[in-house]
């Protein structure tokens, strides 16, 4: 029936909405547990999406935790990327099928807290000792509203600028990313007689959760931004400025291609040069290119530039008993330790979300033997800029920026206009989804 | 009712009910109170075996239906635990939104090529598999093997092959010296990308069906025609696919239904893009449901939808069914 894909939602949402009603003040009522008359739940569930092919690894610690704390955790494959874990977290809501501890994505957490499905961490950290000062400030602060954090930083990363080494030096080339985004221009010329007709030097690839990401430093480096707080700025002439820097890029001066599905199989394959690939994609790049990887910070533009911060969190159900969830504050403190976000790092590439780990004999000794590893760190210290509100907060603003994104890369639209085309929709969904509930 | 049914002739109309007569008094009373004691344990045993389908529809299929009716009237957030009462405000919405033109239009492609393509593309492989061919049998299994095949996998295995860069197609392409499309990304391939892999999938399952009527086309029937000389291109349309047509007619409704529902090879193949390219109505409700959100809007494009199957089906029952020659 044509029903079903709806019908499975409501099938699942017994009560349903409640129609009428206002959000936000029944949240708060929940907050005052007095966590030291708590005794933790013997089982918990964990809904992740194994970021960075991690699954191996996140069932190893699951396993240690356990064998410390005597807390299972049932380790549940909730889908293949943060949009689907995203999607069954919210499908499932008002149901008793609701996970524990689940990943909260950068354009995903926020609408979690919106509907009241995930609670505020800083009381139950505190009650565990847990260092929240620690985490990484840049990280931690992302997931803050209205004076508390609603998750904690888990596979951190930043956009990368990658190269390939061995183009690099056979175009005589400095070993080091670009500067500023006129420089790879000017290099253009040189690299693309090394990658040949069918390469080029720079490549992209588009896509939700991922276009609207690395924009934010071209649309920045222009002085331009898609918001101010919740004020769309799409209209100004830096960030249309933004928009035609991009433009140019793939459609005149022609450093750019689009990479068709994986650009960094493309990038890995030696077909692109270089490419903006995440932190995430550092230990499969490093696995897969028979070329040395050259990571680096993204460009710059006129007006500087920056990086935003993205990747996933994870965050606690707001539907579990106080029980569940001070298991889950356990866990997630472990998940997140300088041991654990260490060894997770090394093995992925994402960022330690905790100052003492950057600090660690671990990771200096990974940062020795493989200096790609540090580029994230240091970028994150030298160039992080909080990102966007309309981005990260507007539900579904995300997919209408890349849409404007694909507008200007693949049919060459006038980058004005493509804006136009999304601001209207963005504008809804403000209205609609975000304001009523603040 | 009393009417008496006679078997009637062929050629000659059927006798109008009476429809102003008073029904005539049963002859026999007390035969009559058995009748309806008989009548009363059928509907008992009735009950009793259609209960339980009854049940799974109705806790399945109609319920979640009226619970979507009637989310179509809230603007809900999925996921959110509040909504508001906006009545036809999502149905207006759908009319007036810029998107919608686009996506009624890629639908209408979408369905006509797939449908008219394996209809023709499948009558074809069936009046091949129907010769007396060496490894007929063999060759039956491998046409009907995608048809089994899950709609995901053979997606993302297509999508390999498409890939203009690396891909099997383009290494095909560039054997007899052309280039391959920008298949992912370049307006109108990637829909006809999904219309193929469409197309291959269901092939086997329209031949299959195919093959079974034609094998119950009477040879006599073709005997005769070659005794009178007919050629085999006159007796496929003059015997054959007249023949045929209740097959055509089933044909024609499921592959209807099932290609204007289809998702999992657009989920795997293209998401919908790259800018809505390949986003059929059905692509369209995942899309405002999960991506956006929008549960109550989403719900009512899937009334929508939901109409157009209806009237669809309702159309073909009506009109195409006359046509068809039941032999």
């Amino acid at each position: 029936m044509a029903l079903t894909a709806v019908a499975a939602v409501t099938l699942t949402a017994c009560a349903g909405p409640s129609v009428g009603a206002t959000s936000g003040d029944d949240a708060s009522a929940a907050e005052d547990v007095d966590w030291s008359q708590v005794e933790p739940a013997d089982e918990i569930t964990f809904w992740s999406n194994h970021p960075g092919q991690s699954q191996a690894y996140e069932e190893r610690i699951i396993a240690e935790f356990e064998a410390e704390t005597g807390i299972a955790v049932d380790l549940v494959t909730a889908g293949a990327n943060y949009d689907e874990v995203a999607q069954r977290f919210q499908a499932a809501s008002q149901t008793d099928e609701v996970p524990d501890v689940v990943i909260a994505s950068d354009v995903w957490w926020f609408r979690y807290h919106l509907n009241d499905q995930i609670m505020p961490v800083d009381d139950v950290l505190e009650h565990l000792g847990a260092d929240a000062a620690d985490y990484q400030p840049a990280l931690y602060a992302d997931y803050e509203y209205d004076d508390q954090h609603w998750a904690v930083p888990y596979a951190r990363s930043t956009p990368l600028f990658y190269y390939n080494k061995d183009v690099w030096s056979a175009a005589g080339l400095p070993d080091r990313g670009p500067k500023t985004w006129a420089e790879l221009e000017k290099w253009d010329a040189k690299v693309s007689k090394e990658v040949g007709d069918d390469g080029s030097t720079f490549g992209l690839s588009t896509g939700p959760s991922w276009g609207a990401w690395w924009f934010e430093n071209m649309i920045w480096g222009q002085g331009g931004a898609y918001s101010d707080g919740f004020d769309l700025t799409l209209d100004t002439p830096e960030s249309v400025a933004g928009g035609e820097f991009l433009h140019d890029l793939f459609h005149e001066s022609g450093v750019a291609s689009l990479s068709a599905d994986d650009v960094m199989a493309d990038f890995s394959a030696g077909v692109i040069a270089s490419t903006i690939g995440s932190t995430g994609s550092l230990t499969g790049a490093l696995d897969a290119a028979s070329f040395e990887v050259g990571t680096a910070y993204l460009p710059d533009g006129p007006d500087g530039g920056g990086t935003p911060t993205g990747g996933t969190g994870v965050a606690i159900a707001s539907s579990s008993t106080p029980e569940e969830q001070l298991a889950a504050a356990m866990f997630v403190e472990y998940l997140t330790d300088t041991e654990n976000t260490a060894a997770f790092s090394q093995l992925t590439g994402y960022m330690p979300v905790r100052t003492s780990a950057v600090e660690s004999e671990t990771m200096q000794q990974t940062y020795a033997e493989t200096p790609q590893f540090r580029t994230a760190v240091d970028q994150l210290a030298d160039k992080a800029r909080v990102q966007d509100d309309v981005r990260v907060f507007v539900p579904g603003a995300d997919a209408l920026l890349n849409e404007a994104i694909e507008q200007i890369v693949i049919e060459g639209t006038d980058p004005a206009t493509a804006f136009e085309s999304i601001a209207p929709r963005i504008e809804t969904a403000y209205t609609e989804n975000v304001e009523p509930y603040l | 009712m009393t009417t008496v049914v006679t078997p009637r002739a062929a050629g000659t109309p059927a006798a109008p009910p009476d429809r102003g007569a008073p029904p005539a008094a049963p002859p026999h009373p007390h035969r009559s109170r058995l009748g309806a004691r008989r009548r009363r344990s059928a509907l008992l045993w009735a009950l009793l075996l259609a209960g339980p389908n009854v049940l799974l529809l109705l806790v399945f299929v109609y319920r979640p239906l009226l619970q979507s009716l009637y989310l179509s009237t809230l603007q809900w957030n999925l996921g959110s635990p509040v909504a508001r009462f906006i009545g036809f405000g999502n149905y207006a919405e759908w009319l007036t939104a810029p998107t919608t033109g686009r996506v009624v239009l890629t639908t209408l492609v979408f369905t006509v090529a797939t449908v008219g393509g394996a209809m023709v593309l499948g009558l074809g492989l069936a009046l091949l598999l129907n010769r007396r061919l060496r490894g007929r049998g063999a060759a039956r299994t491998v046409a009907f093997a995608p048809y089994v095949l899950s709609g995901f996998a053979v997606g993302i295995l297509w999508l390999f092959m498409f890939d203009p860069r690396y891909g099997l197609i383009q290494e095909l392409l560039g054997w007899v010296g052309l280039g391959s499309p920008a298949w992912y990304t370049d307006s109108p391939w990637p829909l006809v990308m999904i219309v193929v892999v469409y197309l291959w999938k269901n092939l086997g399952y329209v031949a299959l069906i195919y093959l079974a009527g034609l094998q119950a086309v009477p040879q006599d029937l073709k005997d005769a025609a070659a005794l009178d000389g007919a050629s085999s291109a006159r007796t496929l349309r003059a015997i054959v696919l007249p023949l045929l047509t209740p097959t055509t007619f089933f044909l024609l409704v499921t592959m209807m239904l099932a290609s204007l529902q289809s998702f999992d090879i657009i989920q795997a193949m293209t998401q919908g893009g790259p800018l809505g390219s390949t986003t059929t109505l059905m692509y369209s409700i995942y899309e405002e449901s999960f991506v956006t959100g929008r549960a109550g809007y989403a719900s009512a494009v899937a009334t929508v939808l939901f109409l157009v199957l209806l009237a669809v089906t309702a159309v073909q029952m009506r009109y195409v069914q006359r046509k068809v020659h039941y032999s």
